[in-house]
């Protein structure tokens, strides 16, 4: 019958090796099915052409961007602490995600005379008010109402 | 004797109510919702945290209905058939109708799971009670067959997420010896009790959701339904004739709820496709049948409860919004499984307690004002996410009382959840093998270290042997389903050409 060495110093690598030689094994047999189906639908293994991993249409500056702004908030709230972090951050994701190609308008908006006229710069300026707005909010239930740490 | 006041009322209110809103928004869920609240239950006892919770999980599910019906995109994925024949009433001026009906049904869903929910767990708990490690370990076991059983088509790949989730789960201490596993020296303080699941789930569920909306660029959706239109208002007899279809959605949402890793999806998509195979007239689904809407929102509700029942008897959650109520659960050191309801009969009755009152509070707040609730679809995107990103960052840091490795570590969960719907690996199991793998470890070398190691441990036991007949009778299913899908999709394709 199988057995498995007990001892309790190396108990904690009983488990992980099993865990890796199941994944492995699923991992292979994986890779055989996809084997065959591509074999009987007659196609390449790797189809690099067809092979897409974004969607069409996909827009990478918003999703890029989602995970660079992600990387300097942190940095940002270590450096000038959680609320300053969040208002510029809340600020700069809502402008990202409304569009940063929507922001083109507003110079000929403001050279016109009639700034106002410009959704992207109400909308700007209306991100500003809400990223404080809500930053400062956030931060004061749960900073000082619920007594939750922040950075 | 449980203690209930004005301040428990209005946490399930305000749960209820944000839940309804993070249901309503597109590319938001329940379990988004539970997920970014979190940090909010460090400042209250869990009696009164649960109020809240369970108000986001119960609305959370609710909310969906409106998009669904509204737009034609589902709020949550366990809306998904309520757009079917939901969305064609809207188009003709029967929005209002379609929203109260599909209202009325999720209460009767909820409310049947909450019975089903009380009268099971108990007994359940009391069998899994006589447990040892070994069949605590096999049960574990035959829930990652049934993630298999359950992954239509995708079989091999849902046990591979599962068991993926279990190696993520031993990164760190082993409770055992206190010995350090697969942790490079540089992060073996931060990785000292492992990965946390707060921020796992927060990436996972949360942030993931953020990326894709990114990646589709943050379209809001054009509400085209006019509510202001009223052709046919609703009237309860307008439920006359579907008691039948009522219960046997709501059953088929408890029993999908029960099985481990199956989301709401899932219990809709089954719920509709019965209640169109009994009907008399087939038809007429999908051109706007109340029969139809009645089934998918009775079985969405019908999950709340039945999720909740492998939770709290035996550990296991039944799917991802009560996978990360265990997180809520551990926050609080109570630990959910067969003793849950005998060391916490208090807390037992404050789940009760919330669902019941949840699901009426669900009823309320939405069915009169639906006209002004369903605005809320309305909200901008990109408005709302950076918000939930701010909630993000709140809930990973502070789930160890502020530490900036857990954030770190929710972007690194949500860069990979991310990879892996590109990959068509799914989440959910995944995040389930997370949940439950150190337990799975713990339970296998208890089971093997008094018996020198033998792993005919696992087949001495009548009752393991039980647990070995519904794991093989799973994988069985699994096999048969897999290959009936495969000739389904190859006839459906060879069709197509012909």
């Amino acid at each position: 019958m199988l057995r498995v060495t007990y001892r309790p110093s190396t108990s904690h690598w009983i488990f992980p090796p099993i865990i890796l030689g199941i994944l492995a094994l699923l991992l292979a047999v994986m890779t055989v099915q996809r084997a065959i189906r591509c074999r009987r639908a007659g196609q390449p293994f790797f189809d690099w052409e067809k092979m897409r991993f974004f969607e069409p249409g996909c827009d990478k500056l918003k999703l890029s961007g989602s995970v660079v702004l992600f990387v300097l908030y942190i940095y940002a709230m270590e450096y000038i602490g959680f609320l300053a972090a969040s208002i510029v951050f809340v600020f700069l994701y809502s402008v990202l995600f409304y569009g940063v190609e929507r922001l083109k308008e507003i110079p000929a908006a403001l050279r016109s005379g009639k700034p106002w006229s410009s959704a992207a710069l109400r909308s700007v300026c209306v991100s500003l008010a809400l990223s404080a707005l809500f930053s400062t909010a956030v931060w004061f239930l749960f900073a000082r109402v619920f007594r939750v740490t922040l950075p | 004797m449980i203690e209930f006041g004005l301040f428990h009322f209005l946490m399930a209110f305000v749960g209820v109510v944000v839940g309804i809103v993070f249901g309503a928004l597109p590319g938001m869920t329940a379990t988004m919702a539970i997920a970014v609240f979190l940090p909010l239950t460090y400042a209250y006892d869990l009696h009164v945290s649960l109020f809240l919770l369970i108000g986001l999980y119960v609305g959370g599910i609710s909310g969906g209905l409106i998009p669904a019906i509204l737009v034609n995109i589902p709020g949550t994925p366990s809306s998904i058939c309520t757009s079917f024949d939901g969305y064609p009433m809207a188009k003709r001026g029967e929005a209002t109708r379609a929203l109260r009906i599909g209202i009325t049904a999720s209460l009767f869903g909820g409310l049947f799971s909450l019975l089903l929910l009380f009268l099971f767990t108990p007994p359940l708990a009391r069998v899994a009670l006589s447990f040892s490690s070994v069949e605590k370990f096999l049960i574990i076991l035959f829930a990652l067959s049934i993630i298999a059983a359950l992954s239509k088509g995708n079989m091999v790949t849902g046990v591979f997420a599962g068991f993926l989730g279990v190696f993520f789960s031993l990164i760190g201490q082993f409770a055992d010896n206190n010995k350090m596993r697969m942790v490079p020296d540089f992060l073996s303080v931060d990785l000292r009790n492992g990965l946390q699941l707060l921020p796992v789930l927060i990436g996972l569920f949360a942030l993931v959701q953020i990326f894709q909306e990114a990646e589709s660029g943050m379209r809001d959706d054009a509400v085209d339904a006019d509510l202001s239109r009223d052709v046919r208002g609703f009237s309860f007899s307008d439920l006359k004739g579907q008691v039948f279809n009522l219960f046997r959605s709501a059953s088929i949402g408890t029993f999908v709820g029960i099985l481990p890793g199956v989301g709401g999806s899932a219990a809709s998509l089954l719920s509709y496709s019965q209640a169109k195979n009994f009907s008399r007239h087939p038809e007429k689904y999908g051109t706007g049948c109340v029969d139809g809407l009645i089934a998918s929102e009775g079985a969405n509700n019908g999950l709340t409860g039945g999720a909740l029942i492998p939770l709290l008897s035996l550990g296991i959650p039944g799917d991802s919004t009560t996978a990360v109520l265990v997180g809520a659960f551990m926050l609080q050191g109570v630990q959910v499984g067969p003793l849950f309801i005998t060391n916490n009969l208090d807390l037992w009755h404050v789940i009760l307690l919330a669902l019941l009152l949840c699901n009426f509070l669900m009823f309320f707040v939405m069915f009169y004002p639906i006209k002004y609730i369903a605005a809320v679809i309305k909200f901008p995107k990109y408005r709302i996410f950076p918000v939930i990103m701010l909630l993000c960052v709140i809930g990973a840091y502070s789930s160890r009382y502020g530490n900036m490795f857990d954030v770190w570590t929710m972007l690194f969960f949500g860069v990979l959840g991310y990879i892996f719907l590109k990959i068509k690996i799914p989440i959910v199991p995944f995040l389930i093998g997370f949940i439950l793998g150190k337990d799975l470890e713990k339970y296998f070398v208890d089971s093997i270290k008094g018996v020198g190691g033998s792993l005919s441990v696992f087949f001495t036991r009548p009752m393991g042997w039980v647990i070995w007949i519904l794991i093989f009778a799973s994988i069985a299913w699994a096999v048969y389903d897999s290959g009936r899908e495969k000739r389904r999709a190859a006839a459906g394709s060879g069709g197509s050409q012909g």
